[in-house]
């Protein structure tokens, strides 16, 4: 429920949302407006982003340097690291650069419930993480329901899975509509453990109509990565008030920004269609 | 009953051993302070006695005073400002018992800002006290004209909003959390309606308000920065009386009056906001079933049994509903009684003891078919009170017990049938907080004022629960189950509180005090705002008490024949067992909550400055504060001493109440401060395709300043036969200044390849207005 519960929270938001609506009616609305800012640079920080499935596929790791905060949004590619991934058993994996900063594997299937290291040798230092990749649990179908809020009816997808009872999983949602715009909803099952679950995937979505495709893929996750995104979330006010921002914990070690994150995926692809 | 009499002689007997010893020659005077009209008793109202010995006292929170002084013929002033003063003269050969009335003042052509004896800032050994008269708090300009005491009280030096229109407020550096807020003795938790845009004290209600900053007496405790004490009204003795209100926001409507004459009166006081009945006219059904208001009500009644004995039983409730058309509901507040039975054993021994209930509680539903759930939690106190006053020649002491058990219920969740999610529960946690404390307020001389005391607390957490043990990751490493009643961990912790002034002329005096708080409850915020699900938790294994340490020093004046009063104060705070949470830690529904918190130190330092003018057709105050505030954390900032949320170097406040004429108040406020200390980005990345935003220091840049100015107008209507009534006009924000609420940075909705900072503005120049009503 998790996700309900951060849905709740959405709730929250969106009451507060309708106190300011509320109250900015009767009197002068709240205002929002861009303004110039002279923020502080700071030396570029190393990041990795490194993505491991159990899809048959070139696995992606991508290592860039952080931009300073005026320039236009790009990935800042840092090329010549050396990228290895080790399974159980001491097997190594070597990864190849294929374009500056991105970095792929030969084609392979990640085997889930194994725990994997990932060892990246850049500009003379070294950077390790391990993340577990869990067992897979398969998204069954997709559904959608009508909700109404402030007056507008929405359609909301609704994913439904079944919980392992056994094992503490973390979830990923990750929803494309119309091919385009993805949507991340992020969740838990903290209080649905060992269930039939009908997640509601609640996205700034409020154009969705029948007849519209619609592909929600479902992640599992490790728990220190779903921490490092749920941090990311936090920070930008998703699942309650905005808390004091830092950089999320990351599981690669000497300061690098990034996560390794080996997860399990599943996904469909559909169209939208009230019941 | 017998056995507190027996536990009060015992006391006695204990401090006469200690060398206090009774003057047989002295005589007591004593008794209770009244307003004639309503009959509701003074608080702080000046006794003075001149003749064989000049002596003065003030009434306490019950309009009882007592004063020793020897045999012999004496002038007796009483006085209470708005008051007419009573001056008579009496041979005193015996006790003597003698209840005073005092007969309000209507003649007054001016707004009287002050209730205290006039020069009693400056011989009290008590600093960082700050008093608020109701007449201050009906006039000053607030947000949408709904009448605020702890808006008003952020006007004060030393006391800062915890953000635009919000009731949360900050005490030298403290946190919300690190205020004992106190409505008829009774802690109320979270004091703030409609996320914290109003707060939860109806002004119609509140006779009187106190806010101690620093030297906190030795019967305030548990928490670390101030103590603000709200009494309520105890209700007309004398006559049936109806108020009330009409506002943009509310409502209001008190109702007073006896019960049985001379003995017994009653008050009932309401209000509700309407902001939802607009939604109530949307032509949508969609919008119609929407829900947002909320409520309060106090109410109290009091019972004289004789001259010597006196109950209380008063009440408050309120509550914020909030729902989504029946999708989704939210409603949270608070609850609190008191009994309360003042007995006068003699005429210098005052006692009263209380029995306190407090709850403050929300509840989440979600009403969506198939992942329906519901969320209650809820934190729950109750508190036996003993407290004595004694009177003894140039001694003031003040000695009681005060044991709270707490109860903490972080969240069950129960859910249907069909729902996919399951009955949960975080294990309850419960705790019991004893205190005994002692001081003394001693006239040395007549220049030197002495109080000192000491607390002794004690916290105890206790069973039934799985209490766990961390490692320097938050992993667990043990847990050991505790049966109910099993004793898991206990705090006990002295605290020493001293204070003294020093008067080097008649109208001026030098202060010094050193108290240590600690505080056992704590709340688990490191949020930007406040919010009904703010999550408390107590002392554990893991959990520390907070201790802060606070020395201050002050000097204090009176001009013009006490028209003007002057403070200086310093202090310097220094705070242990600090608490935040690693980024990413969830505290909805987490049963290793504990696993996740950081602990750290705390300073806090400054100067405050007030000036404030009492009496004449001007009146009101300027304050300014200069300060610093931090926090360290190994595993924050580098383990670097970073500026917290509360660190506003400058902080202004100028306030002025005009009576322009007999019908016509004027008032206005200006504030300004710093902006607070926030954390912007110094770099982005690329992650999953999206820009993620690089921190690389806690708090190192700063809001824009803040600054506002708003103005007030109260027109009395002309005198009816039985109705009287008045208009409040006011304008927040004048020049409407875009003072910045958050600054939020995002990728430019235009164009995705530059990122962007947004300025939130909560609010701009709002007028209202209020219609009140008296019969």
């Amino acid at each position: 429920m998790k996700a309900s519960y951060t849905n709740a929270l959405k709730y929250i938001k969106s009451g507060a949302k309708l106190c300011m609506i509320l109250l900015g009616a009767m009197l002068l609305a709240s205002c929002e407006k861009v303004v110039d800012l002279d923020l502080k640079d700071s030396e570029p920080k190393l990041v990795i982003e490194a993505d491991l499935s159990d899809l048959d596929t070139n696995h992606v790791v991508r290592i860039s340097k952080t931009i300073p905060f005026t320039e236009t949004n790009k990935f800042n590619g840092l090329s010549g690291a050396q990228v290895v991934l080790s399974a159980p058993g001491g097997q190594k994996i070597t990864f190849t650069e294929t374009e500056t900063g991105v970095y792929k594997s030969p084609r392979f299937a990640g085997a889930p419930g194994t725990k994997y290291s990932l060892e990246v040798n850049v500009e003379g230092k070294v950077y390790t993480a391990s993340s577990t990749m869990p067992l897979a649990v398969k998204l069954d179908s997709l559904g959608f329901r009508k909700l109404s809020f402030f007056g507008d009816e929405v359609i909301v997808p609704l994913a439904y899975y079944k919980d392992p009872k056994d094992a503490k999983n973390q979830y990923l949602f990750l929803i494309k509509a119309k091919d385009e715009e993805v949507q991340e909803s992020l969740t838990e099952d903290r209080f649905t453990n060992g269930n039939d679950v009908t997640e509601t995937l609640f996205t700034d979505l409020d154009d969705l109509a029948e007849g519209d495709s619609l592909e929600v893929e479902m992640r599992g996750l490790d728990l220190p990565v779903y921490k490092y995104y749920f941090a990311i979330a936090q920070i930008s006010g998703e699942g309650g008030p905005p808390v004091a921002p830092s950089n999320p914990n990351s599981n690669f070690n000497n300061g690098a920004l990034g996560i390794f994150n080996a997860h399990t995926t599943s996904k469909i692809k559909t169209v939208v269609k009230l019941k | 009953m017998n056995q507190f009499r027996k536990v009060g002689v015992i006391i006695l007997a204990i401090l006469s051993f200690a060398g206090y010893g009774f003057a047989q020659n002295n005589l007591t005077i004593s008794g209770v302070v009244k307003d004639s009209l309503s009959g509701e008793t003074l608080i702080g109202a000046s006794i003075r006695l001149k003749g064989v010995k000049d002596h003065g006292t003030t009434t306490n929170a019950y309009g009882f005073y007592s004063i020793s002084v020897p045999k012999g013929e004496y002038k007796l002033s009483a006085s209470y400002v708005g008051f007419q003063s009573l001056n008579r003269t009496l041979s005193l050969n015996k006790n003597t018992r003698l209840d005073i009335s005092l007969k309000a003042d209507n003649a007054l052509a001016e707004v009287v800002i002050t209730s205290e004896r006039r020069d009693l800032n400056v011989s009290s050994p008590q600093m960082g006290l700050a008093k608020l008269n109701m007449a201050e708090v009906e006039n000053v300009p607030v947000l949408f004209g709904e009448r605020d005491i702890i808006k008003t009280l952020q006007l004060l030096p030393g006391i800062k909003s915890a953000g635009e229109g919000n009731s949360g407020f900050y005490v030298r550096g403290g946190s919300i959390d690190h205020n004992l807020i106190l409505l008829d003795e009774a802690p109320v938790y979270n004091a703030s309606h409609l996320l914290g845009f109003f707060s939860t004290f109806n002004s119609d209600a509140i006779k009187d308000v106190a806010v101690y900053k620093g030297g906190m007496p030795s019967q305030y405790g548990g928490r670390l920065a101030s103590v603000l004490d709200i009494r309520m009204n105890d209700g007309n003795q004398n006559d049936f009386g109806v108020e009330g209100g009409l506002g943009l926001i509310s409502s209001r409507l008190k109702v007073e009056g006896p019960l049985v004459k001379d003995k017994s009166s009653f008050i009932i006081s309401g209000r509700r906001t309407y902001a939802d009945a607009f939604l109530k006219l949307a032509s949508d059904t969609a919008i119609r079933n929407n829900v947002l208001y909320f409520y309060d009500l106090n109410a109290k009644l009091n019972y004289r049994l004789n001259q010597n004995n006196t109950l209380y039983l008063s009440g408050y409730f309120g509550r914020d509903e909030l729902g989504l058309n029946k999708t989704f509901g939210f409603d949270w507040g608070n609850s609190t009684a008191t009994l309360r039975w003042n007995h006068i054993f003699n005429n210098r021994l005052f006692s009263n003891t209380s029995l306190i209930y407090s709850n403050y509680n929300y509840v989440i539903q979600s009403f969506i078919e198939q992942s329906d759930f519901k969320v209650k939690s809820a934190i729950q106190d109750y508190n036996f009170k003993q407290d004595f006053q004694y009177s003894l020649n140039q001694h003031n002491l003040r000695f009681g017990l005060d044991v709270i058990h707490h109860t903490i219920r972080p969240g069950k969740i129960t859910a249907s049938e069909a729902s996919s999610v399951n009955d949960d529960k975080i294990e309850n946690r419960a705790g019991l907080e004893t205190a005994i404390y002692i001081s003394d307020e001693w006239k040395v001389n007549d220049k030197l004022n002495i109080t000192y005391g000491l607390r002794g607390s004690a916290f105890s957490a206790f069973g039934p629960g799985n209490f766990k043990t961390y490692d320097q990751d938050g992993n667990t490493i043990a847990t050991r189950t505790y049966a109910g009643g099993d004793i898991v961990k206990t705090y006990i912790n002295p605290e020493p509180r001293i204070s003294a002034s020093y008067q080097l002329r008649k109208s001026s005096s030098i202060k010094a005090s050193y108290t240590r708080n600690t505080q056992n409850l704590h709340l688990m915020s490191n949020s930007t705002s406040t919010s009904p699900t703010d999550l408390y938790v107590m002392n554990s294994n893991n959990i520390k008490p907070e201790v802060a340490d606070q020395v201050a020093l002050g000097y204090f004046r009176n001009f013009n024949n006490d028209r003007y009063e002057f403070s200086a104060e310093v202090y310097y705070k220094g705070m242990t067992n600090q608490i935040e949470y690693r980024s990413g830690t969830d505290l909805r529904g987490n049963n290793n909550v504990e696993g996740d918190l950081l602990y750290g130190d705390g300073r806090a330092y400054g100067l405050e400055l007030f000036l404030k003018k009492r009496f004449g057709k001007l009146n009101g105050w300027v304050g300014y504060t200069l300060s610093r505030t931090e926090r360290q954390f190994n595993d924050i900032n580098g383990g670097s001493w970073f500026p917290s949320k509360q660190d506003r170097t400058h902080d202004v406040s100028i306030v002025g109440i005009y009576k322009a004429s007999k019908r016509w108040t004027l008032s206005s406020t200006f504030v300004y401060n710093t902006g607070n200390a926030v954390t912007f980005p110094n770099g982005k990345y690329q992650l999953k395709g999206k820009t993620v935003f690089y921190y690389s220091e806690r708090n190192a840049d700063r809001l824009p300043d803040y600054h506002r100015l708003d103005l007030a107008a109260t027109l009395e209507a002309k005198p009816g036969k039985k109705l009287q009534s008045s208009w409040s006009f006011g304008i927040y924000n004048l020049y409407n200044r875009q003072n910045t609420y958050t600054m939020d940075f995002r990728d430019d909705p235009d164009d995705a390849t530059k990122t962007q900072a947004v300025r939130t503005t909560l609010f701009g120049i709002i007028p209202s207005v209020t219609w009140n009503f008296k019969f």
